[in-house]
């Protein structure tokens, strides 16, 4: 068994190394320029991520949405007999967390309204302001931050962005609409969706500690 | 030079983590094999990404090749998917876990058994 996985591993990796080595002639990049002037952003990648490969940004968004509801789904009928225990308390940490989550909700903001024009966009917004949330609930407690954070509000932001992001994309399938704005709207929805989701699988997790 | 290098690490981490996948036999050493070689995987891309002395592929940032923009945009839908399907299989190792036992998958092969009342009964 461990010989014919060392052979089937050597193969793979003997593959990957040829797809690197030369033999294969690469693909001729196409210039930024006409690609910005063509989309109306500057960001190649954010251009291929929310223009010519659309579709498959829309499946990846449905798909994280569905593994999202499934851990929340599976979690929620996970009951502990014995209380959970207590999480630590530091008034150093509360307060560090309470000053950073400002900045670094502002920093999410820029990284999603200005994907189009330079590195950043949506799924690097949502994972920033995702692991803001998570030092915060660190610092504060989870119990305390989830009852600040009201769980159905979130739901109703996570799947309305999706619901919006689809109607968007919609939008620009079948009007052909182009433009700032388009990649603005849907880099702020996609980080919104991304950090509610990156939230609740923290928080579900976090709520399930205990012995096994 | 460098997307050589990268190169090589992504192999590197691809092979350790898939070795570690197929042949360790607990469940939680599996998803962390199938996390290393994904990362690997996500390094492969963008090292396939490199060209000597390319810009970003952004515009307006002056004359030259550009790096190759296809394989950034694949890595982004790697990582996400990579982060929400792991945080998946990590609710159904929770879950045998809780009914078995034990995260061995030869001992979870070998024995049956009824699921707990509180996850759902039968199975």
């Amino acid at each position: 068994m461990r010989a014919l996985a060392a052979v089937a591993l050597a193969l793979l990796l003997g593959l990957l190394g040829l797809g690197v080595s030369g033999i294969f002639p690469r693909p001729g990049v196409p210039g930024g320029e006409e690609v910005a002037e063509a989309w109306g952003a500057k960001n190649v990648v954010a251009t291929i991520v929310l223009g010519v490969r659309l579709w498959d940004t829309l499946f990846e968004i449905l798909v994280y949405a569905m593994t999202i509801a499934g851990v929340k789904l599976g979690l929620r009928r996970l009951r502990w007999e014995e209380p959970l225990p207590p999480v630590a308390e530091t008034p150093l940490l509360r307060r560090s967390a309470d000053l950073l989550l400002g900045p670094a909700a502002v920093f999410a903001l820029y990284v999603a309204s200005s994907g189009h024009l330079g590195p950043g966009g949506g799924f690097p917004a949502g994972a920033i302001l995702g692991t803001a949330l998570l030092l915060l609930a660190l610092a504060k407690g989870v119990e305390r931050l989830s009852a600040e954070l009201r769980e159905p509000t979130l739901e109703w932001a996570e799947y309305g962005s999706i619901v919006v992001i689809l109607a968007l994309a919609g939008a620009l399938l079948l009007l052909g609409r182009r433009g700032t704005a388009y990649f603005i709207a849907a880099n702020l929805l996609i980080a919104v969706e991304v950090a509610i989701g990156a939230w609740v699988v923290l928080h579900r997790f976090a709520l399930s500690r205990g012995e096994v | 030079m460098e997307g050589l290098a990268g190169a090589a690490l992504a192999i590197a981490l691809v092979g350790l983590g898939l070795w570690t996948l197929i042949v360790r036999r607990n469940l939680i050493w599996k998803l962390l094999g199938l996390n290393v070689g994904a990362s690997g995987a996500v390094l492969f891309l963008v090292s396939l990404a490199h060209r000597p002395g390319a810009r970003p592929p952004i515009a307006g940032l002056g004359p030259g090749p550009s790096a190759d923009p296809l394989p950034h945009a694949l890595v982004l839908t790697a990582i996400v998917i990579d982060f929400a399907t792991l945080a998946l299989a990590l609710v159904y190792v929770i879950f045998l876990t809780e009914s078995r036992r034990t995260q061995d998958v030869r001992r979870l092969e070998r024995e049956e058994g009824e699921w707990p009342e509180r996850l759902g009964g039968s199975r």
